[in-house]
């Protein structure tokens, strides 16, 4: 399957399903707006500012971090070069600028976040499908019969994995009937997520370790997870009490 | 009545993650151990053996304890062109502290005879290595030109850059990667 992904073309197919899964997440969304009482204009306007956010959060923050390479050649700021980009730091400008945009349209956040939600399952397909084509977020190696032959060994598909766990989860979300109290699509969603990749990202080959051997995205999915739980309870004890 | 339940659904569901975040503790410390080769990072180096346009012989294990940059190009490449004079530049810049270029040209696909006068037109200093079989392409899975590969000096790969040209800033940070 992978070898398909990786033959004749050469544009960066990840890339292409990842704005693929952007554009049909967006369009998910708008279907469902009448639920949350957002405009159209609204979360289209959330998502630009947003991307924008990303796109330019990410270049200025690698410059920031790599500022003496940048003095030889302060043109190299204006490159296309994708590779010339803080992904962490563009992640967290995207969503402060997506915060900000909200509270200044005066938009309910808990509702904006259930809106936008099955965006971010629909991107969680999208991201999964362009690790499959890029051979990226691969897994360890196993004799399992599932097992995959990639980078030279037979490896736990741990793409195929997180693809089922992506399209069980939009699932879930897309075709969940109750939708109160408001913010608990997303929580949901976000709970789903933190769990599957706590569970998944055991069969990973590439996981960033920390000290013991313990695997960096394990103890965040786990905190994510924690504070979801936390939070969902909370919605519902403050809707019994409204 | 119904919030107990819950409260405890939860605890349950947060000490199995913790038991299994205990469970999956990866003991080797690195998953990709740095022993199966291939061409991805994270992964030691696939090993190749090449002639330059002079005949000498380069084999990429040879030149282990240096940061090496591994760039896949051909001459009709225009990517290609328009980032090796950032190549050649800091390849002049880091050179001493232990950096080498190995810019294997695609001869398979492309005209030996245009090398030298490319060579010279970009005032290259550091070697060109001619893989006409396609066999070192294959093992580095080509797919796209021009391909670099920064591999560490202990013979990881330790960032793959697929297409260009590369900003020179870009090329910096790498290099400064590699050589610690």
């Amino acid at each position: 399957m992978i070898t398909l992904f990786r033959s004749p073309f050469a544009p960066p197919r990840h890339l292409i399903l990842l704005l693929a899964s952007l554009w049909l997440g967006l369009a998910l969304s708008e279907k469902r707006l009448e639920r949350y009482q957002i405009s159209k204009e609204a979360l289209n306007n959330i998502i630009h500012f947003s991307l924008l956010g990303y796109i330019i959060g990410g270049r200025v923050l690698f410059v920031l971090a790599n500022l003496s390479a940048f003095t030889h050649s302060p043109w190299s700021i204006f490159s296309i070069n994708i590779d010339l980009f803080d992904p962490v730091g563009a992640f967290v400008t995207a969503v402060l600028v997506g915060f900000i945009y909200g509270q200044r349209q005066k938009l309910p956040l808990w509702a904006s976040l259930d809106a936008l939600t099955p965006l971010f399952a629909t991107l969680a397909i999208g991201l999964s499908l362009s690790h499959l084509a890029a051979g990226t977020a691969f897994g360890k190696p196993t004799n399992l019969p599932w097992g995959i032959h990639l980078w030279n060994a037979t490896r736990h598909p741990t793409q195929l994995y997180e693809l089922i766990a992506s399209l069980i989860i939009f699932g879930f979300i897309w075709f969940r009937k109750v939708d109160s109290p408001s913010g608990s699509s997303f929580l949901l969603y976000a709970a789903l997520t933190a769990g599957a990749r706590l569970f998944l990202e055991a069969f990973r080959g590439d996981s960033q370790l920390i000290i013991g051997g313990l695997r960096l995205a394990q103890i965040l999915a786990w905190i994510v997870l924690a504070v979801t739980l936390f939070a969902s309870e909370r919605l519902r004890k403050e809707e019994q009490v409204y | 009545m119904q919030h107990l339940p819950r409260r405890i659904l939860y605890s349950v569901i947060l000490i199995l993650g913790f038991v299994w975040i205990l469970f999956s503790v990866d003991k080797s410390g690195l998953s990709t151990n740095g022993k199966i080769p291939a061409p991805q990072t994270g992964f030691l180096a696939p090993d190749f053996e090449l002639k330059t346009q002079s005949g000498e012989t380069v084999k990429l294990s040879d030149l282990r304890g240096q940061a090496v940059l591994v760039n896949l190009w051909a001459t009709w490449c225009p990517p290609c062109r328009a980032e090796m004079r950032s190549i050649e530049k800091v390849y002049k810049e880091y050179k001493d502290q232990g950096f080498t270029v190995l810019a294997v040209n695609m001869t398979y696909q492309d005209e030996a005879t245009k090398i030298p006068t490319f060579v010279s037109e970009q005032n290259l200093s550091f070697p060109i290595l001619l893989d006409e079989t396609g066999r070192m392409a294959n093992a580095y899975q080509m797919r796209s030109l021009p391909s670099s590969f920064f591999i560490s000096r202990d013979g990881i790969i330790k960032e793959v850059v697929i297409g260009g040209p590369m900003a020179e800033a870009l090329l910096r940070t790498r290099v400064e990667e590699i050589l610690k």
